[in-house]
């Protein structure tokens, strides 16, 4: 019994390689004396540790779904795609923190540290099969988070996001615990599997306590991907962290909590018993406001990183549309636009980290006449916005137009045509940045510095994925129509 | 013979005293008081829901879990506290204001 739970290790090495790689930046972030070789030594530790995490993932994708530890984890398709996806984005945060002049010089190993240090709790919240996981997935994201936020340590901005941070973060994750005792009080255990199957003889005062418990355990959720009403603490974070960090944060714990949110329901809500239809009901009010209030807080908003925080959460509506499916179209869905997704926000991120660099703000002032200093980066900055906004012919229109025929074919026809309409208005903010960036002229400044060759290319190649996901998407998704949820029972 | 229910209602009753704490109380260690209630006002339920309503002790193993995981809560929140303290010198959260559209 005890030597089957360790053989399940072996399923397990992308997760032991990311922690082993963390361990190992905190030994060389403290074993180095001298800080510009301290620096190149631990981003290319970080790099290869990831490189090693990206290929044993890919080992793992063609393997049969399995619940490892005593049903506590689960490995399948769904799970393993997911975290390729937060890998690639944590590499790609990387590089915008290598770049980035928003984090102090000495800080950028530590940022390295942290960063997977969350990406391996979101590996963990992706493939949480009972409750401790989940909630462990939670809190490693969360307190790692906190000391992220504030860590530009003389900025009193970034120190006010950190402590926003902190505040929320413990009081949604106290209610979301609140809600979890009692619903193992309710079912009598905290494995997934188990609470499913006693969920439809519930009635009652049972079913009353369980659909509160359940409530009070989606806030906990719900704060980490920022849905509404829980949404409040993303924009003050956004705009107080450090522009990698933000990227960070819009990539890695968004898409952990929305794949927990996913196991979740289809694991436990998957049959048609009120509890379920009660759930439903709730994640759709939930998706309508969440796209609805990010896309309309975001029109009049002047800096651009809180501008694309607003934006985030309208996606987080999207990607919440496509839970609403239950089905496999719309994990499907799901998989392909957190793919565009974090594709689009690197290269916006890293364009606004370039223009920071040089101004040190992100109002959308200092965008004015991009084009003409550097039209690459203006004109893949342009189609990733595009892209966001959902502008055929690139990736982020397939990405919602996938959401959206899943919903449909699952006649959800009221959240479609809202979702259609928060593409519109959602349309309006990106292109005010893309006018000002190309229509407006320039006020004659000087060259982007730091804004080197390369990282033109970075974000030209960045952009080039987007494109090509727009069009030649079918073999893709017909890769991700093999990532299928596997529900443990 | 304490029952099930004692304990769940001091348990509410200690949720409620800190979601109190949180809305009502502006300085910023009461609030941190007020997580640390919330917590271990759940603590406090799994415990009591293992020992008299559920067969198993997944219970007592989630509580230390919860109690570990509160510490380093308590401990990251105090350190960012302490730091905003250093340079505004306040810790009353209606003056943390800074952060505006």
């Amino acid at each position: 019994m005890k030597l089957a739970l360790l053989a399940n290790i072996s399923f397990y090495i992308p997760e032991l390689i990311a922690i082993l790689t963390m361990c190992s930046l905190l030994f060389f972030e403290a074993a180095y004396s001298d800080e510009e070789r301290k620096r190149t030594f631990v981003y290319i530790v970080g790099l290869i540790g990831l490189a090693v995490c990206m290929i044993m993932l890919v080992a793992n994708l063609g393997t049969e779904p399995k619940s490892l530890f005593a049903k506590a984890v689960v490995i399948d398709n769904f799970s393993t795609s997911m975290k390729m996806i937060m890998v690639l984005g944590t590499l790609g945060t990387f590089y915008i923190s290598y770049k980035s002049n928003d984090i102090y010089e000495s800080l950028k190993s530590e940022y390295l540290v942290m960063a997977v240090g969350v990406l391996v709790g979101g590996m963990l919240l992706a493939s949480a099969n009972n409750m401790l996981t989940l909630y462990l997935g939670v809190e490693t994201l969360s307190i790692l988070s906190y000391v992220m936020t504030s860590m530009k340590r003389k900025d009193s901005l970034s120190t006010e996001a950190g402590m926003k941070y902190a505040l929320y973060g413990g009081i949604t994750a106290g209610v979301m615990l609140f809600g979890i005792s009692h619903l193992y009080g309710i079912f009598g255990s905290i494995h997934f599997a188990e609470i499913a199957a006693a969920i439809p003889a519930l009635e009652g005062a049972k079913l009353t306590a369980a659909i509160v418990a359940f409530l009070l355990f989606f806030v906990g959720l719900g704060y980490k991907v920022a849905a509404f009403p829980f949404h409040m603490w993303s924009p003050d974070v956004y705009q107080g962290s450090p522009i990698p960090v933000t990227a960070f944060f819009s990539i890695v714990p968004k898409l952990a909590g929305i794949a927990a949110i996913v196991r979740v329901s289809t694991t436990l809500f998957g049959g048609d018993s009120s509890m379920s239809l009660t759930w439903i009901a709730f994640l759709k009010v939930t998706a309508i406001m969440t796209m609805t209030v990010g896309n309309i807080s975001a029109l009049n908003q002047e800096s651009v990183k809180r501008m694309l925080a607003f934006s985030s959460i309208g996606h987080v509506g999207m990607l919440l549309m496509g839970v609403i499916v239950m089905n496999e179209m719309g994990t499907n869905a799901i998989l392909y636009y957190a793919l565009i997704y974090m594709f689009m926000t690197l290269t916006a991120f890293l364009v606004t980290c370039l223009v920071s660099n040089r101004y040190g703000s992100d109002k959308m002032v200092y965008f004015r006449g991009l084009v003409n200093e550097h039209p690459l980066m203006a004109i893949s900055f342009t189609i990733i916005l595009f892209s966001l906004a959902g502008v055929p012919p690139f990736g982020g229109f397939i990405a919602k137009f996938n959401i959206i025929s899943a919903a449909i074919d699952s006649k959800l026809y009221t959240i479609s045509f809202i979702a259609a309409i928060n593409s519109v208005i959602a349309l309006y903010y990106y292109l005010r940045l893309a006018k000002t960036m190309i229509l407006d002229p320039s006020d004659g400044k000087d060259q982007l510095r730091g804004a080197s060759f390369v990282s033109h290319l970075v974000v030209a190649g960045l952009t080039i994925p987007v494109i090509l996901l727009g069009i030649f998407w079918g073999k893709i998704y017909h890769l991700y129509s093999f990532a299928k949820l596997y529900i443990d029972s | 013979m304490i029952s099930l229910v004692s304990y769940l209602a001091i348990s509410l009753l200690l949720f409620f005293i800190g979601l109190t704490l949180m809305i009502a109380r502006k300085n910023i260690v009461a609030i941190l008081l007020g997580i640390e209630l919330i917590l271990n006002a759940a603590a406090l339920n799994f415990v009591a829901y293992s020992r008299f309503a559920a067969s198993n002790i997944d219970g007592h193993i989630f509580s230390l879990f919860v109690i570990v995981i509160a510490a380093a809560e308590a401990a990251v929140g105090l350190a960012i506290v302490i730091h905003y303290f250093q340079l505004k010198e306040t810790i009353h959260i209606d003056e943390a204001t800074e952060l505006r559209n």
